[in-house]
């Protein structure tokens, strides 16, 4: 099968095009840098049709990942990219055939603590441009798609080489500079990289079975095992090998999003918008139950053994 | 029927919660000729399965069924009035009660098809019932009403006040229905208001109020008279649905109605006020009665054969066939009695009821600190043919008044003291009060006049006791003779019992049932009880056999130092009871120590051998089921190896008194049998019963159902830590978070903690925390999980 990965220089893209190819599947990774992957590159911008449906001809499936995730960018952008560009995937997906849009639990946030199914559908309320544009994205592509289509919301992935969350976090434990709103108490789902991968390539396999359930709806997808962010990133720390320290940002401070990413990722650049920064100070974790039954997938992975990879990619490339 | 013009408009209908296709004005003709304008809620639906008429009182109107239309089952069509004047029905001439009567004859026969069922609230209840008696009407549901003044009951002041002053009260000013929109929630206020804006549309409520007959000289007297006569023969199901916090119709109004319709189901929601279709979930729970109308009756009820009736042995027996004898009956508080002693007393208190009039299954409230006078107070009750109501007066003020209001007793025994708390607080209004001690004989037990004292049946009630209320609201549990006469003898049979001490009061009871001696330490709050006072207790009445709390037999534990006592058997009831403290006191009584199973409903259940050994499932060894105890487990999920554990024993409850819903939900039929539904979960592993806590502790993770006791031994077992397992988040998806013991407030534990239960647990565990676990004030064993959870989820939910 010929599968056309749009966003593979991200962690979890990069992860999935390997896995596709590694079970055999002919994969081309579509994106503006070289992926890096060893496959075969096809460089373009989502937000150019025609580059999407020449990179899509001949394939007979797409996963797209390629996202704006930036906390800052102008409202413009975010419609380009994430609503624009995911239409120019579902028109190019019309001729391929199959598609899996991958979203975000985040389109269902609405600042309150979620614990549940995670299959709400997508609000349009969050004052986050990433996540408000997700939302709409994900609506449109289900209304506008004429294939068989699965949209996957993967939450919070993690995992060896992942700069963004994982290398964050350590840099600033290194540093001292790394607080925790409310002691870390949120009770928050994750997911292990392969885990989330694997469940994409699930997705991919269900749009090919025209009775399957999880088709033409968007499934949380978690390792279905809540932590406390406390624990999360302890684990995290100790797989780095960096001594577990932390200051306690005081509630009143870290309830104003904007001081929560200020204390988590102080700098010109977070990693994460205020709005993810802000859905990890309340709990969110999900029920796993039926998304495991309609995509027949189960975390193969799972947390601990997760860390303990992060451990052994760590002892292999030791932080400086 | 026509739509309805001039009715409630459709904003306000939908603003309200009401279909507005339900609202209809109908025309209402009674034979004398005379037109009405009715507005109705009707659900319009085809009655294959019948048709249900509902009447509101005053000032309210149709809008109080609004969730009985709701939740209206297929093939059933509701109609609910609003009586002429009232509601949104024309406003015209004054009615009278006969006139009303009339009208509602008249709808019913003109509007409906086939039989009907009928329900009423407040005064739409004279109005149904008397409707009822003309029509084909086949059940009533009826909701905080009356059909006559109760004996001793005074006209109700607010309705005094309103009668005195209608035109005030009721018409110029909205005083009555502000007032009766007060009573309940404020979502309700304005659908109460709004037919009753304008002083114009509230003649009918002044005139309502007004036709209230309170003596022969009323208009409406003889109408009421004839509602009464009407509801005495009416020999349908009845179901009688009661708000318990209603100052007009009280709880001797629903007495009233129970005696005069005793085959009527009850179920009092004790929370609910005045409006109590607004209050409490009674559409839900007259659904269900309806529903179960049409099934078979939910219990069966054999009456005792004439055999077993002439050979019964009460629980009165040994007490009476010792009257003579002269040794110790009792020591504890109050002094010491013989068997003679207490006989002679009983026998007092037994004629001073009979003579003052009680008559069988009259109630009567225990106000007697547990002493030696309690005793004979409640062998007295029994011996008069009375319902002992006991409650547990740990439970405070406020709770007691609840309860025994509830349970509408017509005597109290008390003190001295307690007959004054009991008259100032309003514990048992009505009540007639018979103080003790002392009670001399009464006078007519010396001549032939002696009150007769009836010989006790098998299925006459003997008690009205209370659940503890440690696992949710106290709940009233009814017991016949029956039943504590086969406890007596299962007791008997079963345990090598003898002349015994208690921690637990209410246990004393027993002991004259049995014919065995009994003593009460002179302190008997929980906690008071160590090793001393066990002592002092046991000598006086040489006790053999102990029967403790588990909290009480760990202070006897730690305050031995060393020292022994010397037991037969020891009984260890009411909570969980784990290996080591169950070894510890075997060690300072040498006894051998049970942990029988049971619980107000029914006790005992099991043998209580192996005390604390821990199963293949994990829990609590209670033992092996008593001959004539039957034990079903309920698996929480097909297949399952453990769930819901249901038991039935012939010295279980009859029933939950006046709680018809509770009493359905706990009661499944098994072959003919009835059993009890302990909310209790465990399992049977080679014949013993493994008990694993509470099922509503049962923690719901996404793997399946978890027992929080196996995870908490686990955690035990593996760090030698004292915790809590509780779940977390969605029924069905919860994360299973472990709390080590700690005097702190609530927080993550630190990380070698963390790693530790983690280690120690085999199912997953999303968090750990530690801090205090708050226990139940009554048994100081309990942990409450449902506070520890709620504490718990609120701290890992963040912000």
């Amino acid at each position: 099968m010929k599968v056309l990965v749009t966003g593979a220089t991200s962690l979890l893209g990069r992860t999935v095009a390997l896995r596709l190819a590694e079970r055999g599947d002919e994969v081309t990774c579509f994106q503006r840098r070289p992926s890096a992957t060893g496959l075969t590159d096809h460089l373009g911008d989502v937000t150019d049709a025609e580059a999407v449906h020449r990179a899509a001809t001949g394939h007979d499936a797409i996963v797209h990942l390629a996202a704006l995730v930036a906390p800052r960018a102008p409202w413009r952008r975010f419609v380009e990219v994430n609503i624009e560009g995911s239409l120019n995937v579902v028109r190019a997906a019309a001729g391929c055939g199959r598609l899996v849009h991958v979203s975000t639990p985040s389109v269902a946030f609405d600042g309150h603590a979620a614990m549940g199914p995670g299959t709400e559908p997508a609000r349009y309320a969050g004052r986050d441009g990433y996540a408000r544009s997700k939302a709409i994205a994900e609506r449109r592509v289900l209304s506008a798609t004429t294939v068989p289509t699965v949209v996957l919301r993967p939450h919070l992935v993690w995992g060896p080489g992942d700069t963004q969350l994982v290398g964050r976090i350590v840099d600033r434990a290194r540093t001292g500079r790394l607080a925790l709103p409310r002691g870390g108490a949120a009770l928050v789902d994750s997911t292990y990289v392969t885990d989330a991968a694997d469940a994409l390539v699930a997705g991919l396999d269900a749009t090919a079975d025209p009775g399957s359930a999880a088709l033409g709806q968007a499934w949380v997808v978690s390792a279905g095992d809540p932590r406390p962010v406390r624990d999360l990133v302890a684990a995290i720390l100790d797989a780095a090998g960096v001594e577990p320290r932390w200051r306690d940002a005081p509630g009143a401070v870290a309830s104003v999003a904007g001081a929560v990413v200020g204390a988590l990722w102080p700098g010109s650049e977070p990693p994460l918008t205020h709005f993810a920064a802000r859905q990890l100070t309340v709990a969110h974790w999900f029920d796993q139950r039926r998304t495991r039954e309609v995509l027949g997938w189960e975390p193969a992975v799972g947390l601990d053994a997760g860390f303990a990879e992060l451990a052994r990619s760590y002892a292999e490339h030791p932080v400086r | 029927m026509s739509t309805a013009v001039g009715g409630p408009g459709i904003r306000q209908l939908e603003g309200w919660g009401l279909d507005p296709a339900w609202s209809r004005i109908v025309d209402v003709t009674t034979p004398d000729g005379r037109h009405r304008s009715w507005h109705v809620l009707d659900n319009g639906a085809e009655p294959t399965k019948g048709t249900l008429v509902c009447t509101h009182g005053n000032p309210t109107w149709s809008y109080i069924w609004r969730d009985v239309l709701r939740l209206a089952p297929e093939g059933w069509r509701v109609v609910a009035v609003d009586q002429s004047g009232m509601g949104f029905s024309d406003r015209g001439t004054p009615r009278v009660l006969a006139e009303r009567i009339d009208e509602l004859v008249a709808f019913c026969e003109a509007h409906t098809s086939g039989p009907i069922v009928m329900a009423a609230h407040d005064w739409g209840g004279p109005v149904t019932i008397a409707a009822a008696a003309r029509l084909d009407c086949r059940a009533l549901v009826l909701t905080n009403t009356a059909v006559a003044l109760p004996d001793g009951v005074k006209v109700p002041p607010l309705i005094a006040a309103a009668r005195s002053a209608a035109r005030v009260v009721c018409e110029q000013t909205p005083a009555f229905v502000e007032g009766t929109a007060r009573m309940t929630g404020r979502e309700h206020r304005s659908a109460l208001r709004a037919p009753y804006r304008g002083r114009d549309r509230r003649h009918a409520v002044a005139e309502f109020v007004a036709d209230i007959p309170v003596g022969p000289d009323d208009a409406s007297w003889s109408a009421l008279e004839g509602v009464a006569a009407a509801f005495d023969a009416f020999d349908g199901p009845v179901l009688l649905a009661w708000g318990g916090r209603d100052p007009v119709f009280h709880e001797r109004f629903l007495a009233d109605l129970v005696r005069r319709a005793p085959q009527a189901q009850v179920q009092v929601f004790p929370e609910a006020a005045h409006l109590v279709t607004l209050d409490a979930p009674v559409a839900e729970v007259a659904w269900e009665w309806l529903a179960d109308l049409g099934s078979d009756p939910a219990r069966p009820v054999d009456p005792p054969d004439a055999e077993a009736v002439a050979g019964f042995r009460p629980v009165t027996a040994a007490l009476v066939e010792r009257a003579d004898d002269t040794d110790l009956a009792f020591s504890g508080p109050g002094g010491t009695r013989t068997w003679r002693q207490l006989a002679g007393h009983a026998r007092h208190v037994a004629d001073h009821l009979r003579a003052g009039g009680l008559t069988r299954g009259d109630r009567v409230a225990l106000l007697v600190p547990p002493s030696a006078d309690c005793l004979a107070a409640a062998y007295g009750i029994w011996m008069a043919g009375g319902v002992v109501v006991a409650v547990d007066s740990q439970l405070g003020l406020r709770p007691m008044r609840r309860l025994l209001r509830g349970a509408t007793v017509q005597w109290t025994i008390s003190t001295e003291r307690t007959v004054r708390i009991a008259r100032v607080v309003g514990l048992t209004p009505g009540a007639t009060h018979l103080v003790v001690p002392p009670l001399p004989p009464h006078p007519s037990t010396s001549t032939d006049a002696a009150p007769e004292r009836p010989p006790l049946r098998p299925d006459d009630l003997a008690a009205v006791v209370h659940t503890s209320g440690a696992t949710g609201p106290a709940k009233p549990v009814r017991y016949t003779h029956a039943a504590l006469a086969a406890q007596r003898d299962t007791i008997l049979e079963q345990f090598p019992i003898g002349a015994f001490t208690t921690s637990f009061a209410p246990f004393m009871l027993i002991g004259p049932a049995l014919g065995l001696a009994c003593s009460l330490p002179d302190d008997v709050t929980p906690g008071a009880l160590d090793f001393d006072a066990f002592a002092a207790a046991s000598a006086p009445a040489g006790a053999t056999t102990a029967w403790l709390s588990p909290a009480a037999a760990q202070r006897i534990v730690d305050t031995a130092a060393g020292r022994t006592a010397p037991m037969d058997l020891v009984m260890l009831a009411g909570a969980p009871v784990r290996r080591d403290l169950a070894a510890a006191m075997a060690t300072v009584t040498g006894a051998d120590v049970r942990a029988p199973y049971g619980m107000t409903e029914a006790l005992p259940l099991t043998d209580g051998t192996e005390p604390g050994a821990v199963g293949p499932l994990g829990g609590t060894c209670t033992g092996r089921p008593l001959v004539g105890v039957e034990v079903l487990i309920d698996p929480l999920q097909p297949g399952g190896a453990w769930g819901e554990v249901l038991v039935s024993a012939p010295w279980m409850r009859a029933a939950y008194d006046r709680r018809w819903a509770l009493d359905r939900d706990s009661t499944d039929v098994v072959d003919g049998r009835p059993f009890h539904r302990t909310g209790d979960v465990g399992y049977l592993d080679d014949g013993r019963l493994f008990q694993l806590g509470r099922r509503l502790h049962v923690i719901t993770t996404a793997g399946g159902p978890l027992a929080c006791v196996v995870s908490e031994q686990h955690v035990l077992d593996g760090t030698g830590l004292v915790v809590a397992a509780v779940g977390v988040g969605p029924e069905g998806a919860q994360a299973l978070v472990v709390v080590v013991d700690a005097d702190r407030s609530l927080a993550l534990a630190d990380l070698t903690t963390t790693a530790a239960v983690r280690g120690a647990c085999p199912t997953p565990v999303a968090a750990v925390l530690t801090g205090r676990l708050p226990v139940d004030v009554r048994h100081r064993t309990k942990i409450d999980r449902a506070a520890l959870a709620a504490d718990a989820a609120s701290l890992l939910g963040g912000r």
